[in-house]
């Protein structure tokens, strides 16, 4: 699909377009059941008239034969059909959902305007509801089905009757359904507070023994108690208004059985109905509500696809970040890569030059300095954010396809993620790669411990996020992977922040064999002075402007801010 | 959550017994309530009896060939049962919710508090995951079908009740007609709940795993990204939705495969009806009306028959987690304030803390800590070194009164802490451990989590003490910034027999706390400028 016209009517349409032969079959065998439903109150009627009331045994016989084949049909019609509907929803979702997913990992980035926790509720349940359009239409045409059905019926017994009831039962039920938008606006809050609830004790207890340490227990359940109550509250005023809805609909309902049944009585008595017509129109009556306000429901459900199709969407027709170029891999430079002159969210015409065979330090005074360095590194930047050129290997970034960028710059986030799985994927990142290698890696990043203590070894399981890992771990873990890949160009990001001094210090010395020989450029952004120690310059950055680059030692001895930044 | 597997079910569960003696000591906190809403209830349900019936007598009086004021009286019953019909429905639901309502969210609360305050032993050896399990997923499940499918289930089973009196009332042989279909049902539905339980259990694992794979791959993306592993993620999230959608399918065929088998229960019973009235009115033993209202009373029941039989799963998955809950509910409470305050002259003691420990072990495990004495002075910082594995967090957890040694004691101006008491222990000694937690929310109150009614200065001189201040004011909303994840638990998405949409529950947007490290001279400052008005306290790294 085109990125331009992605609206939430055209995702509508393709899910119904996409699952055309599901849907046209499954709606077939809908209709078939709603029309057997409607027959059954018919057919109680007859049963009573033909053979209850007469006594006779073959009509009896007949009769029992033909409800069998009534619901044989009905049953199977149903079971074949709603399998059907069924699977076009779970089969357009599925299809929805990888679409998504696909997108939001669009290599370029994609400007949905989206946070993660957005993107993850797209992807979790708008790819279903907006699938439900497909579901909205097998009802629809079931429901019209239905009502046809039972409209011939009552009109073949009674033309006034008939039309009555075909015009009152729609009129009763829009009248109930005016309290729909109010029910859906209580039972959503209701809904909200509940799961705010449930997040918030999932959250206590989680942190529970960081609650114990400092003994905000009383405090934290007090706040939970809160919560709950709020919860109480608005579930009470919901379940109050869906009380009263239901009351209404049972008085409403009533009162109109109480009509037909006094007006077809009053026909029977007269000799206009058999006892069998006038239990079938009673019946008739009361079933013809079911299919109407199912219309109703459709129409709910509908502006719910379409809403949710619309953020479905805004995921999918979203524009790419960055518009890379298509030059393929650039041949080594001696400035491998190289900022001139970029200004970009607080940096000030910064220029730097990260050499063949240097490891450059980064210290930034201030932190968000530091993430929009990374950011440009990682060419998140899209070109007409910033101003100045981003090089690599002398050629401008944006000038390169994004494999080719890629291939040269690797940028580990401070931030590191690491995935379910074994270990060995987790630091292979995908690639096949040696076990030697792999353990290499390992010991330079002093990341032995995460190996030594398993007895599994890179089989070791990672669980969600590798949130089996300590922190330390995994930031060790994460740099490991980027010295696996071994990048042209390495970025690193605070890589030691949860690393305890010893460990850091043997990394650092490690890390500067790993990455100190031939034509590899790195460039650590930190402040911590084990890093800084093995870099072979140190540019320092303060209100967006390098204000000094020199030897980390030099810098040390000469500059009063840079020692009391980097001290410890 | 994790998703490592929980071995170690050390939390109580309640028996059925005592579940349902729970309820009942709850039901009769609120005596006038439970009563009015059970009459409510049942009124409710018998007034939905009188329509069929007036149907059946004004069929007889028809076929008499009775006078049209007849024919409107009857149906001036019906309107008059109507009226009081919808009212008792009404009201009763909203007394019912109530009642439900108010116990569900009494023992929720008294679960989280449990859980808040479970003695730390218990804690250490039960760990966290049984305890976050209960306190989220069982909650919800439970409040989800209280609030959503149980007002229904209640009323389709007076309904259910009361119809079936209804036939029997009418006639006893149509009655035991009507209950030729129960043992249809019955197998029926032994043959669902055999099947369906297992499946939503492997759903909901499978809806999880492909959560999880979503959440990972798009919070990591500029991981992804970086290392080009765009297709490899896109392919294992496609995966795994593959799989939930494919377990989806089965479950919705097992479900339809369900219906058929309640249709047929649904034949079975209606066409037992009829030909009981056929043969009844034959035999002069009971009037067409009679066989008609029994006709209308069993097709008035396949709606809340469906029902009661579609919900009867979520119901019976609501009953086990409410055993899990009143489980929790039934540990010991340490919430309770009590201990001895150290006095006054306590203070002139030498050392305000002092530690001897023979030996410590976990359980059975080996001996982890041997001869420890220490003592820490009013103002004295401490630092304990060691390598990893050698005890420092588990002596940490002694200090801290978190641990009781196997063999040893702790001592606060003399006082024991086993004596303090787990409310005073907490407010004398704080232990601030390598796990961090995050509590989702505004920064501000996750930092008065410790003391709620911390003024701004106060909250604005523990950020400077730690070097955040400029942190703080780089975030977008500055100290009312969310932070912390809300992972909102699911309740499970299941196909619907009303035409309610089966949806998963969204997940909560979320703001993930990207925290940059305390500056290293911030560090360095606030080690050095330790408040000497508090106790001493020994800091494990």
């Amino acid at each position: 699909m085109t990125v331009a016209e992605t609206t939430g009517g055209v995702v509508l349409r393709r899910a119904l377009r996409r699952q055309r032969a599901r849907v046209a079959a499954g709606i077939a065998l809908l209709c078939t059941h709603q029309a057997t439903e409607a027959l059954v109150p018919v057919a109680i009627g007859v049963i009573i008239d033909r053979a209850v009331a007469t006594g006779d045994v073959s009509a009896l016989l007949l009769s029992l034969a033909g409800l069998a084949a009534l619901f044989t049909v009905l049953a199977f019609a149903y079971r074949a059909g709603a399998r059907l509907a069924f699977a076009a929803v779970e089969h357009e979702a599925h299809a929805t959902r990888v679409e998504i997913v696909s997108s939001a990992l669009d290599p370029r980035g994609r400007r949905s305007g989206m946070r993660d926790g957005e993107l993850l509720s797209v992807t979790a349940s708008d790819a279903e509801l907006s699938a439900l359009v497909v579901r909205v239409a097998g009802l629809t045409a079931a429901a019209l089905t239905a009502i046809v059905v039972a409209a011939v019926a009552l009109l073949v017994v009674d033309i006034p009757l008939g039309l009555g009831v075909l015009i009152g039962v729609p009129l009763l039920v829009v009248a109930l359904q005016r309290m729909a938008p109010l029910l859906t606006r209580r039972s959503t809050s209701q809904q909200e507070a509940l799961a705010a609830t449930t997040a918030l004790a999932v959250d206590l207890v989680s942190g529970l023994r960081v609650l114990r340490g400092i003994g905000a227990q009383d405090h934290a359940a007090r706040r939970y108690a809160g919560a709950s109550r709020h919860a109480l509250d608005v579930t009470l005023r919901a379940a109050t208004t869906k009380g009263l809805h239901l009351g209404l609909t049972t008085t409403v309902n009533g009162l109109f059985l109480a009509t037909v049944a006094g007006v077809a009585g009053w026909l029977a008595l007269q000799g206009q109905l058999t006892i069998g017509e006038l239990v079938a129109v009673v019946g008739l009556a009361q079933f013809i509500a079911e299919p109407v306000q199912t219309l109703g429901y459709c129409v709910q459900l509908f502006a719910m696809a379409r809403a949710s199709a619309g953020r479905v969407a805004r995921v999918l027709g979203a524009a790419p970040v960055v518009q890379p170029g298509d030059a393929g891999p650039p041949a080594p430079s001696p400035s491998r890569l190289a900022l001139d002159g970029v200004s970009y969210a607080g940096l000030d015409d910064v220029s730097l030059r990260v050499r063949a065979g240097e490891i450059l330090g980064v210290l930034a005074y201030d932190p968000s300095e530091a993430e929009a360095l990374v950011a440009l590194l990682a060419g998140r930047v899209p070109r007409a954010d910033h101003q100045g050129t981003v090089r690599v290997d002398g050629v401008p970034a944006d000038e390169l396809h994004i494999d080719a960028a890629r291939a040269v710059v690797l940028v580990e986030q401070h931030d590191v993620a690491l995935f379910e799985g074994t270990l060995r994927a987790n630091l292979s990142a995908g690639a096949s790669v040696d076990d030697e290698v792999l353990r290499a890696a390992v010991r330079a990043a002093a990341a032995e411990d995460v190996l030594a203590a398993h007895p599994h070894g890179f089989d070791r399981l990672l669980t969600e996020r590798g949130a089996n890992l300590s922190g330390g771990q995994r930031q060790r873990i994460g740099l490991a992977r980027a010295l696996v890949a071994d990048p042209p160009v390495l970025v690193l990001h605070n890589p030691t922040t949860a690393v305890d001094a010893v460990t850091e210090g043997l990394l650092a010395t490690r890390l500067a064999e790993a990455r100190g020989a031939g034509t590899r450029g790195t460039v650590l952004i930190t402040t911590s002075p084990a890093l800084l120690r093995i870099t072979d310059r140190v540019a320092v950055i303060d209100r967006g402007r390098i204000v000094a680059e020199g030897p980390h030692e030099l810098l040390l001895a000469s500059d009063a801010r840079y020692r009391e930044e980097t001290l410890r | 959550m994790t998703s490592e597997p929980i071995t170690r079910h050390l939390l109580p569960t309640a028996t059925g017994r005592q579940t349902w003696a729970a309820l009942r000591t709850e039901l009769a906190l609120l005596p006038g309530l439970s009563a009015v809403a059970g009459t409510l209830l049942i009124a409710a349900a018998a007034t939905g009896l009188v329509a069929p019936w007036v149907l059946g007598r004004l069929v007889d009086d028809v076929i008499a060939g009775t006078d049209t004021p007849r024919v409107i009286a009857w149906a001036g019953v019906i309107a008059g049962a109507a009226v009081l019909a919808g009212l008792l429905t009404a009201v009763g639901a909203a007394v019912a919710a109530r009642l439900g309502e108010t116990v569900l969210a009494r023992l929720r609360e008294r679960v989280l508090d449990r859980a808040l305050h479970l003695p730390s032993a218990t804690l250490e050896r039960a760990g966290t995951g049984d305890l976050v399990a209960r306190a989220g997923d069982d909650v919800a499940v439970v409040t989800n079908v209280i609030a959503t499918s149980g007002p229904a289930f209640l009323g389709a089973l007076l309904s259910v009740v009361l119809t079936a009196a209804g036939l029997f009332a009418l006639d006893w042989r149509l009655g035991i007609a009507g209950l030729v279909a129960a043992p249809a049902y019955a197998v029926a539905l032994r043959w669902y709940l055999k099947r369906s339980v297992p499946y939503y259990a492997r759903e909901r694992v499978a809806t999880g795993e492909r959560a999880q794979a979503t959440a990972e791959a798009l919070r990591g993306a500029a991981t992804v990204r970086a290392y080009r592993m765009e297709d490899a993620h896109v392919a294992r999230i496609a995966e795994r939705s593959g799989v939930a959608r494919d377990l989806s399918l089965e479950i919705f065929g097992l479900y339809t495969r369900f219906g058929l088998r309640i249709n047929r229960s649904e034949f079975v019973g209606l066409a037992a009806v009829l030909l009981a009235g056929f043969l009844l009115v034959r035999g002069d033993l009971a009037t067409v009306g009679a066989a008609t209202t029994a006709a209308l009373y069993f097709h008035r029941l396949f709606n809340p028959i469906g029902l009661l039989l579609f919900e009867s799963d979520s119901v019976l998955q609501a009953g086990a987690s409410l055993a899990r809950l009143v489980g929790v509910t039934t540990l010991p409470d340490t919430a309770a304030p009590a201990g001895t305050e150290p006095t006054r002259h306590d203070r002139g003691a030498p050392a305000a803390l002092e530690v001897t420990v023979g030996q410590h072990r976990y359980d059975d495990g080996p001996v982890v800590l041997r001869d420890i004495g220490l003592r820490l002075a009013p103002g004295e910082r401490v630092a304990l070194v060691g390598a990893s594995g050698a005890g420092k967090s588990t002596l940490a957890g002694i200090i801290a009164g978190i641990i009781v040694p196997t063999d040893g004691a702790v001592t606060l101006r003399g006082v024991p802490l086993t004596q303090l008491g787990e409310h005073r222990l907490r407010r004398e000694i704080a232990l601030i451990s390598q796990e961090v937690h995050v509590f989702a929310g505004p920064l501000a109150d996750d930092l008065r989590l410790a003391d709620p009614d911390a003024t701004d200065a106060e909250i604005a001189a523990a950020l400077d003490l730690v070097g955040a201040t400029e942190w703080v004011r780089t975030l977008p909303d500055g100290l009312t910034t969310a932070v912390g994840r809300v992972g909102g638990s699911s309740p499970r998405p299941r196909p619907s027999s009303s035409p309610w949409p089966a949806s998963s529950s969204p997940i909560r947007p979320s703001r993930s706390s990207t925290r940059p490290p305390p500056r290293r001279a911030a560090r360095a400052r606030a080690t050095s400028t330790a408040p000497q008005w508090r106790p001493p306290r020994a800091v494990p790294r």
